[in-house]
């Protein structure tokens, strides 16, 4: 039985004109400008809507008094004078770097909550590389997965679709620049809540000796090769992008994919991204409190 | 001079540094002989002021167990939005998932046909089916599918038994909002679980104990920041007789319950209930209320 009972329309208005015809595609063009929106309610974004945002805005809470709320600027020494004709149109960013991985978070805010903004599933397929036909396997389980599909949203599209990933430089025996090596799709809005959920309750609870994602291990600290005076920072650390992988056993978890797992050439791993809005020092605890709210489990890696 | 004797040195003469600075001895004591510096008369001793006596108290919440119904607006937007996405779409690739002729593909094929009608009016979704034994006969093998599935149950009714019998006490009742714990005194005034701050106690740790002497251990319950969510500061009332109170603040955590059920403490308690932020501006004092509703969540 359906959630939403449907609810009738009339009769569409009758067609008084005929409609643009499009040539290339060979299809009328609809006279507005069509945009494909939510058709249904989405589940994990209430929960995020109705619970999350709130626990999230009190765990990140950082009291800014408003003494020092007005900052004065960074003075910043350019690396160009712009007085001068010859570099004025040089980029001319400050000496020493924008320094946006050092900035502690912006004032919180209500409007600055922790959200996700995009889900990206990687898959690199190694046998790419010696025949592209290779790939044809991972775009249709990609797309089985994420239900995208090619000019899915007729005239307009609705997402970028499944990418081809190319090599980006020539590193000897491994890849070459230009060369497909794998595919990605990005999914954002209530498509993306929708694999969280199958990921969550279909492929995650079926893995077997998972614990959960390992957290890196802290980069100053007793368990650093580095001393504790270190700041170095890396950018996973002050990105907000929580990444793990899938071994290939668990792309037949994926219910997209266990239906009719016989039509794959052969399983995938693949990694998954979380990308969220944190960013600077501590995105990456902001951003793995918001993903562990969408119940993925994370553990403390050993020693 | 090297720098250590240098330091060695102003730490025996610390004169040469008294022209341009005060140091903390020179603060509260009145120079009458300098210029710069106004003079300070003794002011009468004041009465330091009372410090407000310091309350936890926590915000209990159950949080949503089934999603919201949607409004008629809603159902209809996403209704139309639907039929869009059906006609601009790619068609579904049958080959690729199902076997032909298997019943599998006959099931997709009926539910298809329907969905088609509903969404673009009866003309469309028709099947055209060459031989009509045939298409009986995969009929019933989808009907004793379904069957063997279990798909002719029921769905669960999105109301519970709890809110038919107005039970306030039932974490069931409301699944589609926030709940929140509401304790009544036995004086029969309605609060959020409270309790003191001991000397030297940090306020979170202190919100801890204090959720537990009000409602129990019989609950699994997870307090969900360090930071206080808000504050309130109950109205000073005139003493009638004795020395004044000292004024009061409560500090608010937000917690979750995660299982089990308050019990709270007879003693102090007289009764509890589960309520939604609408039904809770009906129970407590408007001063009260006016402190607490922006913690409260709507939805």
């Amino acid at each position: 039985m359906p959630l939403l009972r449907p609810t009738r329309f009339g009769r569409p208005p009758p067609i008084t004109k005929d409609l643009l015809f499009d040539t290339r595609r060979k299809l009328p063009r609809p006279p507005v400008n069509l945009r494909l929106r939510e058709f249904a309610p989405c589940r994990l974004l209430d929960h995020y809507h109705a619970t999350l945002s709130d626990n999230l805005m009190y765990m990140n809470y950082t009291h800014t008094p408003p003494s020092e709320l007005k900052k004065p600027a960074r003075e910043i020494r350019l690396r160009w004078d712009p007085s001068n004709p010859y570099s004025r149109y040089r980029k001319n960013e400050p000496v020493g770097g924008v320094q946006w991985s050092k900035m502690p978070p912006e004032p919180s805010t209500p409007e600055n909550i922790t959200c996700l903004e995009a889900v990206q599933i990687h898959v690199m397929a190694k046998d790419a590389l010696t025949s592209r036909s290779n790939l044809l396997g991972v775009i249709a389980a990609l797309r089985a997965l994420s239900g995208e599909t090619e000019g899915g949203a007729g005239a307009l599209k609705s997402g970028t679709g499944v990418q081809i990933v190319r090599g980006k430089k020539q590193v000897g025996g491994w890849i070459r620049a230009g060369m497909p090596a794998g595919a990605k799709v990005t999914l954002k809005g209530p498509p993306m809540y929708d694999l969280i959920a199958t990921l969550t309750e279909f492929v995650l609870p079926r893995l077997r000796e998972f614990n959960g994602i390992s957290m890196p291990v802290a980069v100053s600290g007793h368990t650093s090769y580095l001393p504790a005076s270190s700041n170095a920072v890396k950018a996973s650390d002050v990105s907000g992008v929580i990444s793990f992988g899938l071994p290939p056993e668990a792309m037949a978890f994926w219910p997209q994919i266990e239906v009719n797992q016989d039509a794959y050439p052969k399983m995938y791993g693949m990694h998954i991204h979380f990308i969220t809005n944190a960013v600077g020092i501590g995105a990456q605890e902001r951003a793995r409190a918001l993903v562990s709210g969408f119940q993925i489990p994370f553990v403390r890696r050993s020693q | 001079m090297s720098s250590r004797k240098f330091l060695l040195l102003c730490r025996r003469n610390t004169s040469i540094f008294s022209t341009g600075r005060r140091t903390l001895a020179t603060v509260t004591a009145a120079s009458p002989s300098s210029l710069s510096t106004p003079v300070h008369y003794p002011t009468p001793p004041q009465k330091p002021k009372a410090k407000p006596k310091l309350l936890t108290s926590i915000i209990l919440n159950r949080a949503p167990i089934i999603t919201p119904t949607p409004t008629p607006f809603e159902r209809a937007f996403y209704t139309y939005q639907a039929r869009l996405r059906r006609v601009l779409f790619n068609p579904f690739p049958y080959d690729f998932y199902f076997k032909q002729g298997s019943i599998l593909e006959h099931r997709f094929n009926l539910e298809e046909r329907k969905r088609e009608r509903l969404a673009f009016g009866p003309q469309f979704g028709v099947a055209d089916e060459l031989d009509k034994e045939k298409a009986a006969a995969n009929k019933a093998a989808v009907e004793q599918l379904a069957e063997q599935e279990g798909e002719s149950e029921e769905m669960m009714p999105r109301t519970h038994p709890a809110d038919e019998a107005r039970d306030y006490k039932s974490l069931d009742r409301k699944g589609k909002r926030n709940l929140y714990l509401l304790l009544q005194e036995n004086e029969g005034t309605w609060r959020f679980p409270q309790g003191d701050v001991k000397k030297g106690e940090l306020l979170h740790q202190a919100a801890q104990r204090d959720l537990l002497t009000e409602c129990g251990e019989y609950m699994d319950s997870w307090i969900v920041s360090r930071n206080p969510i808000g504050h309130y500061r109950p109205p000073r009332r005139a003493p009638s007789l004795g020395k004044p109170k000292p004024d009061e603040v409560a500090f608010f955590y937000k917690a979750h319950i995660l299982a089990g059920q308050a019990r709270p403490n007879p003693e102090t308690v007289k009764d509890f209930a589960w309520l939604t932020k609408q039904e809770i501006e009906g129970r407590v004092p408007d001063h009260y209320w006016d402190g607490v509703k922006d913690m409260l969540s709507e939805h």
